[in-house]
């Protein structure tokens, strides 16, 4: 297999939702960039539409059984309403469909907390919400990460970019492109509460690939899923590479009570800050490969002094001039 | 979003059977107060804000002499509490007090599943408490929670009160379906109260603290009314920003919020906007107002925003900040929109030429909206720098400290 169990040359994407505005962009993108990587979509009520390059469906069980694309079918892209999204994962995983990925966000937290439960007992793999996809410049794409033209921001090599923020994903590629690493996959798991894809369960499925070089990872306040990231290193379940940011500090000279409730803190007392997330990352890296960033933009020097080989040449100047200057 | 306790009280507790002290909420002291009072051996007055520690501040009152009721009212009613104007108050019966306990429903991330928190040693800061004291008790599926598993956990506590243990299960319980019903974020009662009540016990909500989430099936903001996360009143152009979404969905351009400082963000995608953010405060800049602007909104909607923004007294600098954008046109939103707004604004003598600005985008058509912003800035005598992609982002906020210092005489934040 090439690729990672996020992405793979043998992913088969079914849309669901596939007719809507964004998705049938994306529809389109991906069949430009990656013909074929897209088999089929789903909307209930558009079944037999041509509109797309893809086959329509009314139901996700009718692509299943359909003998064209039906067994090509593994990966769901959803696209649904917020009130939909728990409905369209029931029909995938009850479809037999084994990874999500979940682009819709403000998912309620309450269907987010079901939707975990039900990935569970189903082993199956869910990014998201508000993922905005999958990026294996080697394989493919799932989602719309990188826009019409991904090469402004990724090219082949040995990073793998997780971030819960989509945009972020895409910035700190092109960052990490123009100073000669390459991109082996971004993946943005999203920033929801109930995380069904957290930044060590990735770091789990990647740790013995040979293609990962290093990991940069880019945090955000609230939550235990950075601090997890920091335990598995220390107890030995990932060696390689990793360059943390955590965003988020200024929050914590708002005034009190705006960011967190009490019971937040109690749950994961000393967890859910940035400066706790740093802390614990920092601590790690006392003893492990980790290095924790002050500012966004020291991630390239993290890495680079973290001893990872560069891709390729290093494209940009130490210091960059303005296009444009008016003083 | 975060519920005012009369709101909270009012709206979930009663539904779900959370029982709660006789209440009145009044903005100010008026005949139904006084009815209410009348029937009351003592009251507990409260400020209704949304910030906490409001004990701390002396805006929990109990007040026992009738006569004082109504000053209290009147002051609790309307002062401040760390800077937050009380929007009213709420008056409650005073209960007789034997035990205080914790208890609080919430997500935990750690076990990506919703979690009771009980200890019963309430009352008091939940920070102060030994964290020996306080329990937790996972869900494992978040939709049933029956009583048996409450007192199971109770009793796995070492709680011994064995009078409460059922009536204690059963409030636990509602206050879960309470937390699951509502889509709540977090619902915390602390204190929890047993009171004596003749020569009975029972248990009572004393406080409530709810936040609601705020993508819930049914939108908060459209139940309680828009509030400003800051738990202050929007200002006039927090409000202004807000109408140009409205009635138009095309993109995103009134997110929009104010600080106390002197440097105008007009940041894009919620990821770039945080860190820039960040760095900006981290590099000492004090910052007047964020805006989180994304998906590719028109140049009227771009336009409004640029002059309220703008239009913030006492602004020293801007910075015009976002990453490589995917679908949001560069021309439309910076060559177009945001160059007719500083027309606009300099032709009607309202643009502070003294400004200083940084400007870091890329994205669809950047190379052309660049230049366009480029010869607004030379037509307007607009100072500044303009960069695309090869700075990285957060550099911008920095390189923006450097020109504020050297033209402006800037004297940043000092940050340790």
């Amino acid at each position: 297999m090439k690729g990672t169990v996020y992405l793979n040359d043998k992913t088969g994407i079914v849309v669901i939702g596939a007719t809507g505005r964004e998705a049938s962009q994306v529809i389109k993108e991906s069949e430009a960039l990656y013909p074929g990587i897209v088999k089929a979509g789903i909307t209930p009520g558009k079944g037999g539409s041509t509109e797309l390059p893809v086959p329509v469906f009314d139901t996700l069980a009718e692509a299943v059984k359909d003998p064209k694309v039906g067994k090509l079918l593994n990966t769901a892209l959803i696209y649904v309403p917020p009130v939909s999204v728990l409905d369209a994962v029931m029909e995938c995983l009850d479809n037999g469909i084994k990874v999500l990925y979940i682009i819709t966000e403000h998912v309620p937290i309450r269907d987010s907390q079901i939707i975990f439960q039900e990935k569970e007992r189903h082993g199956a793999i869910i990014v998201g919400g508000t993922s905005l996809g999958c990026f294996v410049p080697s394989v493919g794409r799932i989602g719309a990460i990188g826009g019409k033209d991904p090469s402004v921001a990724f090219k082949d090599g040995g990073i793998v970019v997780i971030s819960k923020s989509g945009g972020l994903t895409v910035t700190t590629a092109e960052m990490f492109k123009r100073r000669g690493w390459g991109t082996y996959m971004a993946l943005a798991i999203g920033g929801d509460i109930i995380s069904n894809t957290t930044y060590a369960d990735v770091l789990k499925q990647i740790k013995g690939d040979p293609k990962v070089k290093a990991v940069v990872m880019l945090g955000e306040p609230g939550g235990a899923y950075e601090e997890q990231v920091a335990d598995l290193i220390t107890s030995g379940g990932f060696d390689k590479p990793v360059a943390a940011f955590i965003s988020g500090r200024f929050q914590e000279r708002m005034p009190e009570g705006v960011a967190f409730g009490h019971a937040g803190a109690i749950v994961e007392r000393g967890m859910g800050k940035a400066t706790d997330k740093i802390s614990r990352l920092e601590a790690a890296g006392k003893k492990f490969p980790v290095k924790v960033a002050f500012y966004y933009h020291e991630l390239v020097k993290a890495i680079e002094s973290l001893g990872v080989p560069r891709d390729f040449e290093d494209s940009t100047a130490e210091h960059v001039k303005p296009l444009y200057t008016t003083i | 979003m975060k519920l005012y306790e009369h709101e909270a009280l009012g709206a979930i507790f009663k539904k779900y059977k959370i029982p709660v002290p006789r209440y009145i909420f009044a903005t100010e002291m008026n005949d139904a107060v006084n009815q209410f009072v009348e029937k009351e051996p003592g009251v507990v007055v409260k400020s209704m804000v949304l910030v906490g520690k409001r004990g701390k501040a002396g805006a929990v009152k109990v007040v026992s002499d009738k006569a004082k009721v109504p000053d209290v009212v009147r002051d609790l009613a309307t002062r401040e509490v760390y800077g937050e104007k009380s929007i009213g108050a709420l008056v409650e019966e005073k209960l007789d007090i034997e035990k205080e306990f914790y208890l609080s429903v919430t997500y935990s991330t750690k076990d990506r599943a919703p979690a009771i928190i009980f200890s019963e040693h309430g009352g008091m800061d939940v920070e102060e408490i030994d964290p020996k004291l306080i329990h937790t008790h996972v869900i494992s599926d978040v939709r049933s929670v029956y009583p048996y598993q409450i007192r199971q956990f109770l009793t796995g506590i070492g709680f011994s009160d064995k009078d409460l243990l059922r009536p204690l299960s059963e409030v636990i319980v509602n206050v879960y379906h309470a937390f699951v019903g509502a889509e709540c974020r977090l619902l915390e009662i602390n204190p929890l109260v047993v009171a004596r009540s003749g020569d009975k016990r029972k248990i009572v909500a004393a406080d409530a603290v709810v936040i609601l989430d705020d993508d819930a099936s049914v939108n908060p903001a459209v139940v309680y009314g828009a509030r400003s996360a800051q738990g202050r009143p929007m200002t006039q152009r927090e409000q202004d920003a807000i109408l140009i979404d409205q009635g138009d969905h095309r993109g995103k351009a009134g997110s929009y919020v104010e600080l106390d400082g002197d440097i105008a963000m007009m940041t894009f995608g919620g990821g770039g906007s945080t860190v820039t953010a960040e760095t900006a405060i981290e590099a000492g800049l004090r910052i007047a107002n964020l805006t989180d602007i994304g998906g590719n909104p028109p140049a009227e909607k771009m336009y409004r925003i640029s002059r309220i923004i703008l239009s913030k007294p006492g602004i020293k600098g801007v910075l015009v900040c976002g990453g490589t954008a995917s679908n949001t046109r560069i021309d439309v939103t910076l060559g177009e929109g945001l160059a007719k707004a500083l027309d606009d604004m300099n032709a009607e003598g309202k643009l502070d030429k003294n400004l200083v600005w940084v400007v870091r985008r890329s994205g669809p058509e950047y190379v052309k909206g660049l230049k366009m912003l480029h010869e607004c800035f030379v037509r307007n005598g607009i100072r500044g720098e303009i960069y695309d992609s090869q700075l990285p982002i957060t550099e911008a906020p920095i390189r923006l400290k450097e020109l504020l210092i050297k033209h402006a005489g800037y004297k940043p934040e000092k940050i340790v």
